[in-house]
């Protein structure tokens, strides 16, 4: 008797068919095991009214042995923890970073970028591109600022807010004006938003005395100091302010009045003047060699004077007609801002549709950065429940060996 | 095999008129609880050897097996099948409960049990053999005999609800009859 038969014997038994003598023995032995089969009680017609109520309602299932919490506390914590590096990591990093990269530097002092009459030259194209703290001591003590406008940092660029130059009322008088910028940039951007500063400058006539521009490693920096016309100040700083990949952290405007010192410089200059046409007069007066060789004298002092007013104006008108501009660039984080949103801030259905189309490439990437933190994840809490499955069907199995 | 379907009856009908259309779910299911209660029931009074635990199992495993309807797939095998994986689950989380709680050795046997049948002597005396047998087999076997010739289940469904193959499904029913029929013979 093979087992194939065997068990043919037996489905034909429970079947009702007739089985070839061979398996009588085989078929009675089934019978009397169907024959042992279990009636259910009359009372389990009440789950008769439980399932037309569709278990609703009814006497409730026992209760389900608590999950094991721990089982899914590693998944848990990592899920956590992940989301928290994901959030830094969009947050991006501080503004305060190192002002120079030691990776790799580039310096370019005294690189004019346009050419305007009378634009200081010489010794400042000469100094070395200071470090930022000593810039800015250095910038602050030489503008003793009398009235100091500072923009709240990271104030979006462009905004009106940024872009209103404060500027001293017209009323003649002589006043120094300067300003100080701080933008941020993506770090990958650092050479553009420099080259930015340069054809800013370009365009409003501006003279880049000094500048330094650092890429290369986690961040990048870059300094200019700029030479821009007192006339084209207000524009110059503007268009700083709303450079298409930069956002201004800070600025600062610093006026000077130097009417009073310009003035003095002036009277006595005029006073030098008259000084010498004296002096030339009785000069042409005198009649012996004492009296000439001194009023010679005299005439030398008083034109040296003269020069000495004449330099005085012309530092001061020069710095009155050329602002000490500041602009510095530091590498971190920013929603860029888009050259589209450059100018005018009008609503455009060009300019919608590209800031939809950069917030939903931001969007992309933030979905496959959580995509890329998840799916550790996912195969973690995949593993966790696979063995927990595992887990459980060993000791199901365990259970009806003991049973 | 079918006449052990069959035999589920005193089911009270709640179904509604039966239709042309597809069946819903929920007369898929009650289709489904009509023709396998008994056969649940004595699936899992076999397997818990305690007919009161056996009420609570079949019905917190129709309970499950109705919550998770939606779950069922027909390519992994009929509903049928599907319905005593979902049985079988619930009957061994009972006999893990009751491990726990140190009450397993407990088998209460059942008074309808030992009511001596209507039968010849001859008869009486090989069915007293045959419980006797029952007796002896581990809870693989006896679950297997519960599938089998209680349930009604093919060796295809068996195999399903065993997560073995057909061939290992009907081999161990095999082992599981001779182990009897030896048994039976030392009792005889």
């Amino acid at each position: 008797m093979s087992q194939a038969e065997a068990l043919r014997a037996i489905d034909a038994t429970l079947a009702g068919e007739a089985v070839d003598p061979r398996f009588a023995e085989l078929a009675e032995l089934a019978l009397l095991l169907r024959d042992e089969r279990p009636e259910p009680p009359p009372s389990l017609v009440a789950l008769d009214a439980r399932v037309a109520r569709r278990f609703a309602g009814g006497p409730a299932a026992p209760p389900r042995r608590r999950r094991r919490a721990w089982l899914w506390a590693p998944a848990s914590g990592l899920a956590t923890a992940l989301a928290v590096a994901v959030v830094i990591v969009l947050a991006g990093t501080s503004p305060q970073r190192p002002p120079l990269s030691p990776h790799a530097a580039s310096s370019a002092a005294g690189a004019a970028a346009g050419a305007a009459p009378g634009a200081p030259t010489g010794a400042a194209r000469r100094q070395p591109a200071p470090t930022r703290p000593a810039l800015a001591a250095a910038t602050a003590g030489r503008l003793a600022p009398h009235a100091a406008a500072s923009v709240p940092a990271f104030a979006p660029a462009g905004t009106p807010g940024v872009a209103a130059v404060p500027q001293p009322a017209p009323s003649g008088r002589k006043i120094i004006q300067g300003a100080q910028l701080a933008l941020t940039t993506a770090p990958a951007r650092i050479d553009q938003v420099s080259q930015e500063v340069f054809d800013v400058a370009g365009r409003f006539g501006a003279v880049v005395l000094s500048s330094q521009v650092t890429q290369g490693g986690p961040g990048g920096y870059a300094q200019f100091q700029l030479s821009v016309p007192s006339s084209a100040l207000g524009q110059a700083m503007g268009a700083l302010s709303s450079l298409p990949y930069a956002r201004v952290a800070s600025r600062t405007d610093t006026t000077q009045d130097v009417s009073d010192p310009y003035q003095a410089a002036v009277r006595a200059l005029n006073d030098a003047r008259a000084l010498r046409t004296s002096l030339l007069k009785q000069l042409a007066a005198a009649t012996t060699t004492a009296q000439i060789d001194s009023l010679t004298a005299r005439i030398h002092d008083a034109e040296a004077s003269i020069a000495s007013d004449e330099a005085t104006l012309r530092r001061l008108q020069r710095q009155v007609d050329f602002s000490q501009v500041t602009v510095t660039v530091n590498a971190g984080t920013i929603v860029p801002v888009t050259p589209s949103s450059r100018g005018s801030g009008g609503f455009t259905l060009g300019r919608a549709a590209h800031d939809a189309g950069r917030v939903l490439t931001v969007a992309a990437g933030v979905a496959l950065i959580g995509a890329a933190a998840l799916v550790p994840v996912g195969l973690l809490a995949a593993l966790v429940w696979w063995v927990a499955a595992a887990v459980r069907r060993r000791r199901r199995e365990q259970a009806l060996d003991l049973a | 095999m079918n006449g052990a379907r069959a035999r589920s009856r005193g089911v009270i009908d709640t179904a509604p008129p039966a239709s042309a259309e597809i069946p819903s779910s929920w007369e898929r299911f009650e289709r489904l609880y009509r023709s396998c209660r008994d056969d649940v029931y004595a699936y899992v009074a076999t397997l818990l050897r305690d007919r009161a635990a056996a009420e609570d199992v079949t019905a917190l495993a129709f309970e499950r097996a109705y919550r998770r309807r939606w779950s069922f797939d027909r390519r992994r095998g009929e509903e049928r099948a599907w319905l005593f994986g979902i049985a079988r689950n619930a009957a061994l989380d009972e006999l893990r409960r009751r491990a726990r709680h140190a009450r397993l050795a407990v088998d209460p046997g059942d008074p309808e049990d030992a009511e001596p049948p209507a039968d010849d002597g001859e008869v009486a005396l090989r069915r007293t053999a045959v419980r006797a047998a029952l007796g002896q087999l581990t809870g693989r076997e006896r679950e297997i005999v519960a599938l089998k010739f209680h349930a009604g289940l093919s060796n295809a469904e068996l195999a399903r609800v065993l997560g073995v193959s057909e061939s290992n499904a009907g081999t161990m029913l095999y082992r599981t009859m001779e182990k009897l029929r030896r048994a039976c013979d030392v009792a005889g």
